[in-house]
């Protein structure tokens, strides 16, 4: 309960410093739109060609569900985790970890739920919209086909964060650490594909070394009611990537000196 | 100019370049992580491949697989050459107050920032090759052998870069009237990237779309230079770029110009 009522207050403070910029507000809410369109265009460019009838086995309205998932992942990242854990480093830095440690409540809940960018608020919902678009367009989208997307999506959301935050976590070691978050987004740009668009290779690498498979052409896989096997392994991976972090992140804490010893 | 105010300006630009490069040396680390991170055309390119590979003529809209590759390697390579993070910086001085201290130094801070980024190509120049090598040899991408075509490159991608670079600088400028200029930078970003032909060779996208593109700076940046290496653009296209980009440089030099004085003018006035 606590929990909840810390969460809207961080909710409350984030919102009325945000609002305060109303070009800001514009120019965010443009580049999301810019940011879907060239999403759509990625795609389109391919059907576009007589040559190319699916792409790995995805016809046009279900590569765009691919497409709604990764916009509503990015949005997640950009409103939630990147103000978030952009902070860990800085706060190492700059020695203002040290107060949020004294104070009386988890140190990575509040790494992990304090500033939220609501500005990018209006990729999540674009993401979400295509997502429904493309269910509907499709229309072979079932019930059971939905609850499963959304228990795999919300795999996929565990694993985001997990990864973010161990990304993360390294700053106690390494200091500056928002370029190895930028190698993760620049990898992550391969899931706005179904992973069958790839060549075979790659793949693999895409599922378990970097698990940007289960994150975007899992969940609208299951969406299109069909399921491989390797959906049985997206909570476990979820699972196993949250043990992961929270080890990792005692592990820092433990040998954490703050800034100024 | 008299040879003495040459000499001068010479001087001021070593002594620039010596400090930016030494700045640029401890960031090693960092610009292979840049580098490997722009990874977008490369991931362009080996879906365009595998389509290709697995098409009836093993062809789509006249590129083979190895066209493919050659081509979005190129582009890769390309990117990494005219990648600007100055509007971040700028904004950030504006936003923070450390632009202040800049301001009493006795040249202006775009050249700092402009020799800065030159000063970083340099490190990351040799890195780059190899990669480049390496991704080549892998994927079979073959390059025009025409040494005017390579020297139409060399003029075509430096102007490309200072377009770039200015324009980056004027939303960068931008900061002056609003608290982040971070969103317009992120729209820039994306219609350079989308109309650049960073997701497939122009040739490939609708006609409406070529038009649109056509009409801004960013396929003359992108898509043109590396068209000239694989050898789909001739030296006439590169002369007629080549005027393109310059009267879109001028255009935008005077822009950083105006929005620089105005700006600096606010930014005294605040009190800062």
């Amino acid at each position: 309960m606590r929990f909840f009522r810390l969460l809207r207050i961080y909710l409350s403070a984030s919102l009325s410093v945000q609002l305060a910029y109303r070009a800001n507000f514009f120019a965010a809410l443009l580049s999301s739109f810019a940011n879907l369109a060239t999403g759509l265009l990625g795609v389109y460019l391919f059907y576009s060609r007589p040559e190319i009838k699916e792409l790995g086995g995805w016809n046009l309205e279900a590569a765009l569900m691919v497409v709604g998932f990764f916009t509503l992942t990015e949005g997640l990242i950009s409103v939630w985790l990147r103000p978030n854990l952009t902070q860990l480093s800085e706060g190492i830095r700059t020695g203002t970890l040290d107060f949020l440690l004294l104070k009386p409540v988890d140190a990575q809940f509040q790494l992990s739920a304090r500033n939220l960018n609501l500005l990018r608020l209006p990729d999540m919902l674009l993401g979400f919209g295509l997502i429904i678009w493309s269910a509907a367009a499709l229309g072979t989208v079932t019930l059971g086909g939905a609850l499963l997307a959304a228990v795999l999506y919300l795999s996929a959301v565990a694993m985001v964060y997990a990864i973010w935050f161990i990304l993360n976590t390294s700053a106690f070691w390494l200091v500056n650490v928002q370029n190895v978050t930028e190698l993760f987004q620049g990898v992550f740009s391969a899931g706005r594909y179904p992973l069958q668009a790839l060549p075979l290779w790659i793949r693999p690498v895409l599922t378990f070394v970097i698990p940007v498979a289960f994150i975007t052409t899992i969940p609208a896989q299951a969406l299109r009611g069909e399921l491989g096997q390797a959906a049985l392994f997206s909570p476990l991976v979820a699972l196993v990537l949250l043990v992961l972090c929270r080890v990792f992140w005692l592990r820092a804490l433990g040998s954490y000196t703050s800034a100024s010893s | 100019m008299n040879s003495s105010s040459a000499h001068h300006i010479w001087r001021k630009f070593k002594v620039l370049m010596a400090v930016q490069f030494a700045h640029m040396t401890v960031y090693r680390a960092e610009i292979v992580i840049w580098m490997l991170s722009g990874t977008l055309s490369l991931i362009m390119g080996l879906i365009w491949m595998q389509q290709a590979a697995s098409s009836p003529n093993g062809e789509i809209g006249g590129y083979t697989a190895q066209d493919f590759a050659s081509y979005f390697i190129a582009t890769w390579g390309t990117a990494q050459i005219l990648v600007v993070w100055v509007a971040w910086e700028l904004s950030f001085d504006v936003r923070q107050g450390t632009l202040s201290p800049k301001l009493l130094r006795p040249i202006d801070p775009f050249w700092m920032h402009y020799v800065g980024h030159w000063a970083e190509r340099i490190v990351r120049l040799p890195l780059m090759f190899v990669l480049l090598v390496i991704f080549a040899l892998l994927t079979g991408a073959h390059y025009t052998t025409d040494v005017s075509r390579w020297l139409a490159y060399l003029m075509l991608v430096p102007l490309a870069f200072t377009l770039r670079f200015l324009l980056e600088y004027s939303i960068g400028l931008l900061a002056f009237w609003f608290e982040a200029a971070e969103n317009f930078q992120e729209l820039v970003w994306v219609l350079y990237a989308a109309l650049g032909g960073l997701l497939a060779p122009i040739s490939l996208y609708p006609a409406a779309v070529q038009m649109i593109a056509y009409a801004t700076p960013f396929p003359y940046m992108l898509s043109l230079p590396c068209n000239l290496l694989t050898g789909k653009a001739d030296l006439g296209d590169a002369l007629r770029g080549w005027l393109i980009l310059l009267g879109w440089t001028l255009a935008f030099a005077v822009l950083q110009a105006v929005l620089w004085r105005r700006g600096v003018r606010k930014y005294g006035a605040v009190g800062a």
